[in-house]
């Protein structure tokens, strides 16, 4: 859409009319869970998590309403920092994501097809640029950007900086090494540091070293938490499903909260509702655990509520572990600037999901593979391939490999996390039926 | 399209291309020398001349499947690694005492991991190539450099002195001021060269000891002198895009009466437009050559207004008529830098059309057809 005749009050508007829908809907649920007169530790669980998205959307809105500094970055640029720096900030990729089956989510990947983007770049890049182009998304005071872990990641800044609505948002995008050693941890805490000079010149907001110390402290506890929550996963059966832990623990940690006491108020939830059942040997309601199974990838948010489910009551299966739920975050030593950079520049080169496995050489795919199938019993791999994972299906031999010396199953599915459309639920379905049946799994 | 050129290095060049690995590569290695194989532009190939080795920019030109590499890369992986990846798997590239793979993209970087973990060349490495133009970036390309030019020492016991890599700065400039030299020729109304000969001039560059490619350039040069230029053309086409080393695709084109003048891409002008300084520290220079001063690819961020830049003016030097943007299926970049380039000449009035392709030529009817149109578009 040309946004050229609109009034600034109107771009303001459709820039954030997609951000309330969300908001809108967040509070629905929360307002429903409210209305439950005796809410059991997980609806509790769920409530503190919707309040915590809910504060997060309210935050933007008001920022770009207000014309108050607010910005637009990631997981993986730290986000201890914008909290330490108090900048409201929101993940650009954050509605292909959130809006989990919304039902705009289809209309949305058709009109990145009409606008020229194609039909094989990744939808998690084609949509903000539709976005982004349409006028859809809000303008921010400044713009962190990512150059990893894919090649679609840059292209969308690139894009960014393109647009005539976004031209003078400024945007940073630190720079990603491609090895893991010192010089690169060095490299990239660097990188951090211009990244923060950066913010404090185009939002007004200063970082204060003690607040900062602060915010890794609490992120410390979180972690601590976290990791504190996955030995009970390792518990048989599995406390939670799909549905509970590791997505949620992801966005709560790095792309809502990171480093804030709501987070680690989360966290102590969420492992007293796994405590909860691991002593009484439960699982997800209703399940009778046959397969554990290692979800390698990001959940099908497109469509998850199609796929997910299907899998623990055809088949008992249980997302054991995913990417996005595994544990590598480094502790933070605030004992210095240089190790609190430091620490930094390791949780987001090298710790953070997806980041870990898919920016550098493949050696974190089959490590954490290896790590994973022993430390939770898994009984099979599944590597859904999603489309715009090419890095990662050109390490699926690799993946193979790995699970055919440990003797697990190894399955790659070939599908797109957001487009129903690409390999549809029942075609998914059937694969892992037929996968399941042929490993005499179930 | 006719063109009267009559020329035994062209010849030359256009055998070297068409072959995988060509005599100059059989001759080097059978009198003992070393070959690395390297992906990508963006690796420094003076630091192998600088070694003595010769450098040899892979392809996977004569290829005919994917069988072996399959099993290691997907349906959504490009084709260029997959073929290449092929190709190594069946013992075609077995003649290399080593490869740099740079992390230039999601489908190049993956034959690092899958060469490793499969074949037995002595010396495999990577290479972090930096994705901005700063100066931060700057001193990490030069460490890289400089740790590169340890591992080579050390592996395979040479001396990679200042001293010789200014003497293959100097060897690589000349032949990138031969080959702007070459492109003068097609700025002519009639210009006696055609851009699918031209790409196998410059695909056999990297394939070639650079003292004979530059011997046998002059000879080209000096057989352009005079030779009478091409006239029965509708169009002059500029061809923008990635990896592309096969001058069928441009006979394609050329068939269809688009001459292409000139081009932006990895086996084109991105490769030679500009020199490596030759004042200074060589690593230094190699460096900045590569971050800041040579034309970038998509991967480099930040670098868009700069490319665009490049193709305005080379549409205006080239006296261009319509731009084709070309692009391996599954490259990512490519498909958002095309779809800005699209934006960025419609509103400059230059016809543009995106053509998608594997990397083995396919669907020919269908890219003459496409390209037919855009003629007809174009009211040529």
């Amino acid at each position: 859409m040309d946004t050229k005749e609109m009034t600034k009050e109107e771009v303001l508007e459709r820039s954030l009319a997609r951000y309330k829908k969300e908001r809108d809907w967040f509070k629905f649920l929360l307002d429903t869970l409210h209305m439950i007169p005796e809410p059991t530790e997980e609806d509790k669980l769920q409530m503190k998590l919707l309040d915590i998205l809910l504060n997060s959307k309210e935050l933007v809105i008001d920022a770009a309403v207000n014309g108050k500094p607010f910005i637009a970055g990631y997981f993986c640029n730290a986000p201890e920092i914008f909290n330490a720096m108090k900048l409201p900030w929101y993940m650009l990729m954050e509605t292909p994501f959130l809006a989990a089956s919304a039902p705009y989510l289809a209309e949305d990947i058709k009109g990145t097809e009409e606008i020229g983007l194609g039909s094989d770049l990744c939808t998690a890049i084609r949509l903000p640029i539709y976005y982004i182009e349409t006028g859809q998304m809000p303008i921010p005071t400044a713009v962190l950007g990512l150059l990893y872990p894919c090649d679609g990641a840059p292209m969308l800044h690139q894009v960014m900086t393109h647009n005539k609505a976004w031209l003078d948002v400024p945007v940073y995008c630190a720079d990603p090494p491609y090895t893991s050693d010192q010089r690169a941890i060095n490299y990239f805490a660097d990188e951090l540091r211009r990244m923060v000079e950066f913010l404090e010149k185009h939002t007004g907001h200063t970082l204060d070293m003690k607040r900062l110390v602060e915010v890794c402290e609490e992120s410390n506890r979180t972690y601590a938490l976290w990791q504190e929550y996955n030995e009970l996963r390792r518990a048989v059966p599995c406390p939670h499903g799909w549905g509970i832990g590791g997505a949620q623990a992801f966005a709560v940690s790095q792309c809502f909260v990171a480093g804030d006491p709501r987070c680690t108020d989360w966290f102590r939830q969420l492992v007293k509702c796994a405590e909860i059942n691991v002593a009484a040997k439960k699982g997800p309601p209703g399940v009778k655990e046959r397969i554990r199974y290692l979800w390698f990838d990001i959940m099908p948010y497109g469509w998850v509520f199609e796929l997910m489910p299907w899998l623990e009551t055809e088949w008992g299966a249980v997302l054991v572990m995913d990417m996005f739920g595994n544990f590598p975050y480094t502790l933070i030593d605030t004992s210095s600037e240089k190790t609190i950079f430091e620490g930094l520049a390791k949780r987001n080169l090298i710790d953070a999901p997806m980041i870990r496995q898919a920016r550098g050489t493949a050696e974190n795919f089959s490590a954490d593979i290896r790590r994973m199938v022993k430390d939770y019993k898994i009984d099979c791999v599944i590597w859904p391939g999603h489309m715009g994972h090419k890095d990662g299906s050109a390490a699926a031999g690799i993946m193979r490999e790995t699970c055919r010396e440990l003797g697990v199953p190894f399955l790659h599915i070939g599908l797109d996390l957001f487009d129903r459309s690409y390999t549809t639920p029942d075609e998914v379905k059937d694969r892992i039926s037929k996968f399941f049946t042929a490993m005499g799994l179930g | 399209m006719e063109t009267g050129l009559k020329s035994k290095a062209l010849e030359q060049f256009q055998e070297v291309t068409a072959t995988l690995i060509n005599p100059s590569v059989r001759q080097w290695k059978d009198q003992g020398g070393k070959v690395i194989g390297y992906f990508c532009t963006h690796v420094p190939d003076e630091i192998f001349t600088a070694a003595g080795m010769l450098p040899f920019r892979m392809r996977a030109t004569g290829s005919d499947g994917t069988e072996l590499s399959d099993a290691f890369y997907s349906s959504i992986n490009c084709s260029f690694p997959r073929h290449c990846f092929n190709m190594a798997l069946r013992g075609e590239f077995d003649l290399l005492d080593g490869l740099i793979v740079p992390n230039s993209c999601d489908h190049i970087r993956r034959i690092y991991d899958n060469w490793k973990s499969q074949l037995q060349t002595g010396f495999v490495e990577v290479f972090s190539l930096p994705k901005k133009t700063g100066e931060p970036q700057v001193g990490w390309y030069r460490d890289e450099l400089l740790l590169l030019r340890g591992k080579l020492e050390k592996h395979f016991g040479v001396k990679i002195t200042d001293e010789k890599l200014r003497s293959a700065i100097k060897l690589h400039n000349e032949n990138r001021r031969l080959l702007r030299r070459l492109y003068e020729f097609r700025k002519a109304d009639h210009p006696p060269i055609t851009g699918a000969q031209v790409l196998a001039v410059v695909v056999a560059g990297t394939a070639m000891p650079r003292d004979q490619y530059n011997a046998l350039l002059k000879e080209l040069l000096k057989d352009l002198e005079g030779a009478e230029g091409i006239k029965d053309y509708r169009a002059r086409i500029m061809v923008v895009g990635g990896i592309l080393d096969d001058p069928e695709y441009i006979e394609i084109i050329e068939g269809q009466g688009g001459l292409v003048v000139t081009d932006f891409l990895c086996f084109g002008t991105r490769l030679f437009w500009v020199d490596v300084p030759e004042k200074g520290d060589p690593i230094e220079a190699i460096a900045r050559y590569q971050v800041q001063l040579r034309p970038t690819c998509p991967r480099t961020y930040g670098d868009q207004p700069r490319r665009i830049k490049f193709i305005k003016d080379m549409i205006r030097d080239f006296k261009v008529d319509g731009v084709i943007g070309e692009r391996l299926l599954f490259c990512d970049p490519w498909v958002v830098e095309h779809y800005m380039n699209d934006l960025d000449l419609k509103e400059a009035g230059v016809p543009f059309l995106k053509l998608d392709r594997e990397y083995i030529l396919s669907g020919k009817g269908q890219i003459r057809t496409r390209v037919q149109a855009f003629l007809e578009m174009m009211g040529r």
